[in-house]
C-alpha cells in the first residue's frame, strides 16, 4: 500500500504556547479519506490528536478542515487527490480548541440570530402546506446547508470583522425568506439590514467556491442585497413602522 | 488567536446606510459595462478602421451633445454614477486591504464622489 506524509498543525492550549507542526506517515488507497487518516493516525500512532467527526458520508458538517490551507470536509477529501502530501489545520476565522477542534460559537450566534426555521401558522386542520414546484425552487439550493462553517474560514471578511453574520446565516435567512409557507421574513431583515448583515459582505464569493454542497452563499448575500435595499425603500415611505424587532 | 469573547449579535442592530451607496456603485457599474466597450470599440477599432469618421466624434459634436437639455443624461451615465462606483470600490478595497476603514474613508471617498459630481453638474448648469 503507498503511504504520504500528513502534516498536522497540533495545539493543546493547556501545554503548548503556539500551534505547531508534527509530521506523519500513513498508508492509503484510492478509497481513503482525509477523516480515515486521521482515524489511522489516532488508532496506531498518536492517539493524543483530536478532530471532529460524526456521518463519514458529507451529510452532518463535522469534520471542517483545512486541506493544504482550503477548507474542505475531511470526509469528501481523499488522500489519492494528494501524492506529494498535505497539510491538515484547524479552520480558519474560528479560536482553536484543540488540534483540529474549533469553538464555533460565534457561527451559532449568528444562525440563531437570524431565526433559521419556519415561522409560520399551522397549518390547518392537520392538512399539509402545499407547495407549487415553482414556490419549492426558489429557495431549495439553499436549503442544502449542512452548517459546517467551511464559508465562513473561506470568508475573508467574517476574518477581518467577525460581527459579520457570515455566508451560512445569511443563506439560510434567505432561505426561508423566499419560502411560500414562511411569514418570518420581518422578523429576519433588522439582521440582514444591518452593516454586519448583508452589507458586510464585498461579493468575494470563495463561501461558494467551498461548500461542499453546492450551495451558492454568495448569490443569496447579493440577492439579499436587493432585498434589503427594498426593505428599506419600503420603510421609507411607511415613517414610524421601523421593522426592527 | 483571538480571544474567545463572543457578545451576540444585538437585537435590533442598526440599519445600514450602504443600500444607498450600493444602489449608486450598482447604477454607476451597469453604464460602466455598457458604455466603457461601446466607446472602445468606437475609438480604438472604428476610428481607426475608417467604420466610423473621426468627425463624428468632434469637439463641436459631443459638446452639442453633451449640452442638450438632454445631456444631463449624459453627465450621470459617464461622470456621476461612474464616480460613485468607483469610489464605492476603492472604499470597500481599502477595507479588505485592511489599509484603512471607518468614518473617515468613507468619508474621503464618498465625499470625493459627491465634490466631483458636483463640480459637473454645475458646469453642465452654467456652461451650457
Amino acid at each position: 500500500m503507498p503511504t504520504t506524509e500528513i502534516r498536522l498543525q497540533r495545539y493543546r492550549p493547556e501545554q503548548d504556547n503556539a500551534p505547531h507542526w508534527q509530521d506523519f506517515r500513513v498508508e492509503y488507497d484510492d478509497s481513503t479519506s482525509v477523516l480515515d487518516a486521521l482515524e489511522q493516525i489516532k488508532a496506531e500512532q498518536d492517539s493524543s490528536v483530536s478532530y471532529r467527526w460524526s456521518c463519514r458520508m458529507a451529510i452532518c458538517g463535522s469534520c471542517g478542515v483545512m486541506v493544504d490551507g482550503v477548507p474542505k470536509l475531511g470526509c469528501k477529501t481523499f488522500l489519492r487527490d494528494y501524492p506529494k502530501g498535505l497539510t491538515l489545520a484547524p479552520l480558519s476565522h474560528f479560536p482553536i480548541e484543540k488540534d483540529l477542534i474549533v469553538d464555533m460559537s460565534r457561527f451559532l450566534a449568528h444562525l440563531s440570530a437570524i431565526k433559521p426555521y419556519l415561522i409560520a401558522e399551522a397549518a390547518p386542520k392537520g392538512k399539509p402546506y402545499r407547495q407549487t414546484p415553482a414556490q419549492l425552487a426558489r429557495y431549495k439550493q439553499f436549503s442544502n446547508c449542512i452548517n459546517c462553517g467551511l464559508c465562513y474560514s473561506a470568508c475573508p471578511q467574517f476574518g477581518l470583522k467577525p460581527d459579520f453574520l457570515g455566508p451560512a446565516a445569511i443563506a439560510l435567512a434567505h432561505r426561508y425568506n423566499l419560502d411560500s409557507r414562511d411569514q418570518g421574513k420581518s422578523e429576519r431583515m433588522a439582521q440582514l439590514n444591518s452593516d454586519n448583515g448583508v452589507w458586510g459582505c464585498t461579493f468575494v464569493g470563495y463561501c461558494s467556491t467551498v461548500c461542499p454542497k453546492g450551495v451558492d452563499p454568495a448569490a443569496a448575500v447579493n440577492q439579499g442585497k436587493i432585498a434589503s435595499t427594498l426593505d428599506g425603500v419600503i420603510q421609507w415611505f411607511k415613517p414610524g413602522k421601523e421593522t426592527s424587532k | 488567536m483571538r480571544i474567545n469573547k463572543q457578545p451576540p449579535p444585538q437585537t435590533t442592530p442598526r440599519r445600514s446606510d450602504e443600500p444607498i451607496w450600493w444602489s449608486l456603485f450598482s447604477a454607476g457599474g451597469v453604464c460602466v459595462a455598457m458604455l466603457v466597450p461601446a466607446i472602445a470599440l468606437l475609438v480604438l477599432l472604428g476610428i481607426p478602421l475608417g467604420l466610423v469618421s473621426a468627425e463624428q466624434l468632434s469637439y463641436q459634436r459631443l459638446h452639442a451633445l453633451v449640452f442638450h437639455p438632454l445631456g444631463l443624461g449624459v453627465v450621470l451615465a459617464v461622470i456621476v454614477l461612474p464616480l460613485f462606483h468607483a469610489m464605492h470600490r476603492i472604499h470597500h478595497g481599502l477595507h479588505d486591504l485592511q489599509l484603512a476603514h471607518g468614518r473617515l474613508a468613507k468619508w474621503l471617498c464618498y465625499g470625493s464622489a459627491v465634490l466631483l459630481s458636483s463640480l459637473a453638474l454645475s458646469l453642465w448648469l452654467t456652461s451650457g
